[in-house]
């Protein structure tokens, strides 16, 4: 065979699982092997792309390795085998059989289009399998990627009872943030008594900047249907909701699409795919309250009644939607459903830690030079996510913090970032893992104004149920906004941490009980920075606008410009001659400061 | 009576088979990312033009719409996908760079390098 050229490699790449157990089993030795083999031949990885990923969970055939273009897997590799695979696969593009693992999993079939690309290294798709491969309005793409197959198998050969304990065995648990077990949570539907039963999709995602349930819908809306129905399968309902938010008009014309899809295949209404099983879904919009999001205010929108939550127990699970047992779970985590039922319950619980199995899509946003939708297993490191996945800080600022789960979590400086990635390693470090939300914070801004942020936020959506929560979050609202303006006392900081302990435990329901959050993790970590608002009246990281002084050096030339754009006429100076500012007429817009051409104007 | 399982490899085979006819392997595949996101960054005009294109007579292209991929930053993508070699994804696609997308990889099966994601 006459040697290849230079240019007919470069379409190969090959990825290497670098999960724990394939590291433990030599994947490493085998990288380096397979290295060897290029410098053998005078290539170079610009010729052939040696790529690692993260766990691909088929730690019992480790190590693995795959070849792209084909995505051919192969498994169980010993060091003998590199030599063999390269001549024959990688130089005679002739695939070694004996090594190929015919495992067909659902997932990370998003990586048989997208492997080879550096933001996708580290991440695994499970719940979000086929968002970004398939047309999410085709029926017939979700069925050719074993679509419904988990469906078909639940009713062919799993009595209720089966499928629960599948679902338990896998150690699924809520992705809405809470993680209770999914399993369990489906157990007491099943077990408790009512006229009806009912089964719910929440998809009322309201966490500001986060967008994991409407990709995931928009992206493959029928897998969320598919888990949706195995799960009315288990507990015997008749009858689902998807209750999500009118603001996502596109996620609701495809839901709409997919179900009536779903029912024209046999896979709603009556007799679902020629058993005695029948089941239908419908969809009910949500105003878009944040507070409806909690289950309990939830079922009250979808009754009619005004969105606001009661106390539990009773759990929906025993009396629920119209009083009957109801079983709500998240978007992502009906999604993952079909995956624990085709692939099994011990694949799906071989991904991720002791406690939290599976995988977690954040939605990352802020300061990262690569933001988007992220899915990692259990485990990964918030260090990975922030600087292998999405790139690290733009323009080398220096990271100051990363902020989880939302107006509900908390925010970890630096020194948490080599925290894991799962409910209680989250939740030891001061945060949650929330529904998602993942915001990365540069030296640039001021947590002081991040934590006001998140509470204005939070404030504005308490429904005022209860008291902790409505006036709570107001006097703690008042207080931080005094401190920003500089008009902060000492005590502030104890009081806010005094409140914000009394909120969280007298509040009736997750919004009330986690809104001090984020205030109270930046007292914490950034204690500091408090302390520096209200005794120096000084904002380090210059966001404060009402703590910011302005003021002419002796750069100035006098060009005037300044004084022109100045909206009070606080500055003033002749022309060539150096200007001032009267500290009591500026309004700190900073419009002298942007316009000044010589540097001449110091904030500080 | 069928088995739901049976019932659904059935409905599998058939709908590979109306995938399979409407080109999917002896074709270019051309992915236009429409979630919400995509389409605020400008894809349902990159879109058209592909639609546009294919109405103005250009074959051998399998054009469909995919949910977000989730690489926010470089939307709207455009995924060229051929059977046998690795998928070209582009990204931050405008009309005028679908354009070129059309005439140099779809017509000419030249990678168009500066603009694919890495």
């Amino acid at each position: 065979m006459p040697e290849k050229t230079k240019k007919e490699f470069q379409r190969k790449t090959i990825t290497f699982c670098n999960g724990t157990s394939c590291m433990q089993k030599g994947s490493i030795d085998l990288k380096n092997l397979l290295r060897l083999e290029l410098e053998k031949r005078g290539l170079t990885e610009d010729d052939v792309r040696i790529n690692i990923s993260g766990c691909l969970g088929m730690c019992d055939k480790g190590p693995l390795m795959i070849v792209n273009p084909g995505y051919t897997i192969y498994a169980n590799l010993k060091e003998e085998d590199i030599p063999i695979i390269f001549k024959e696969h990688i130089e005679g593009d002739r695939p070694v059989a004996e090594f190929v693992t015919d495992a067909d999993h659902l997932y990370n079939r998003f990586f048989r289009v997208f492997g080879d690309v550096g933001f996708f290294g580290k991440q695994m798709r499970i719940a979000l399998r086929n968002c970004g491969i398939i047309d999410p309005e085709s029926i017939d793409d979700y069925l050719s990627l074993r679509g419904y197959e988990a469906l078909a198998k639940v009713l062919t050969e799993m009595s209720p009872d089966e499928v629960i304990s599948a679902v338990t065995s896998s150690g699924l648990r809520g992705r809405g943030g809470a993680g209770f077990p999914t399993g369990l949570k489906w157990k007491f539907t099943r077990e408790a008594e009512g006229i009806e039963k009912y089964v719910i999709c929440n998809a009322d995602e309201g966490d500001p900047g986060a967008f994991m349930d409407r990709s995931a819908i928009e992206g493959d809306p029928h897998t969320v249907i598919e888990g949706m129905i195995i799960g009315a399968y288990a507990i015997g309902s008749s009858k689902g909701l998807i209750y999500i938010r009118a603001e996502y008009p596109l996620a609701i014309k495809r839901l709409e699409s997919a179900i009536k899809a779903a029912r024209e295949n046999g896979m709603l209404g009556k007799n679902i795919l020629g058993s005695d099983f029948c089941f239908d879904i419908e969809i009910k919009l949500g105003a878009g309250a944040f507070v409806c999001g909690e289950e309990t205010a939830l079922i009250h929108s979808i009754e009619g009644s005004r969105g606001m939550p009661r106390p539990r127990p009773p759990f929906p699970s025993v009396s629920g939607l119209f009083g009957c047992p109801t079983l709500i779970n998240n978007v992502e985590t009906w999604a993952n459903i079909p995956v624990i039922i085709v692939d099994g319950p011990e694949w799906f619980s071989s991904v991720g830690t002791e406690k939290s199995k599976g995988t977690k899509v954040f939605a990352v946003a802020g300061k990262v030079n690569n933001t988007g939708l992220v899915e990692v297993p259990m485990g990964t490191t918030l260090r990975e996510i922030v600087y292998d996945i999405c790139g690290g800080i733009p323009d080398d600022k220096k990271f100051k913090a990363v902020q989880t789960g939302g107006p509900s979590g908390g925010c970890l400086p630096e020194k948490y970032l080599d925290t894991k990635i799962d409910y209680e390693s989250l939740a030891a470090a001061g945060s949650i893992m929330g529904s998602g939300g993942m915001i990365v914070i540069d030296e640039d801004s001021c947590m002081v104004g991040i934590s006001k942020f998140f509470l204005e936020f939070t404030q504005s959506e308490s429904c005022g149920k209860c008291t902790p929560c409505r006036e709570g979050t107001k006097r703690m609202l008042e207080i931080l906004t005094r401190i920003t303006e500089g008009k902060g006392v000492e005590g502030d900081i104890q009081k806010l941490e005094r409140l914000g302990n009394m909120i969280k435990k007298a509040s009736l329901c997750g919004l009330g009980q986690s809104a001090p959050n984020p205030v109270l993790s930046t007292i914490k970590n950034f204690r500091e920075e408090y302390e520096e608002h209200i005794r120096d009246k000084r904002c380090r990281a210059g966001e404060c606008k009402d703590l910011l002084v302005y003021e002419i050096t002796d750069k100035c030339v006098g060009c005037t410009a300044c004084k022109k754009v100045c909206p009070t006429a606080a500055i003033t100076g002749d022309a060539k001659k150096m200007h001032v500012i009267d500290p009591e007429k500026c309004v700190k817009c900073g419009k002298c400061f942007e316009i000044c051409k010589f540097g001449a104007i110091t904030r500080s | 009576m069928r088995t739901p399982l049976e019932t659904i490899r059935k409905k599998r085979a058939e709908a590979i088979s109306r995938i399979v006819g409407k080109g999917y392997l002896s074709t270019k595949r051309v992915y236009v990312g429409m979630a919400t996101c995509e389409i605020a960054a400008g894809s349902d005009e990159v879109m058209k033009v592909f639609q546009d294109a294919i109405k103005g007579g250009l074959s051998g292209v399998y054009l469909s719409q995919k949910g977000c991929a989730g690489r926010c930053n470089l939307e709207p993508t455009v995924e060229v996908v051929e059977t046998g070699k690795i998928p070209v994804k582009y990204g931050k696609i405008d009309p005028v760079r679908a354009k070129e997308i059309i005439e140099k990889h779809l017509k000419r099966g030249e990678v168009i390098k500066e603009w694919v994601i890495k």
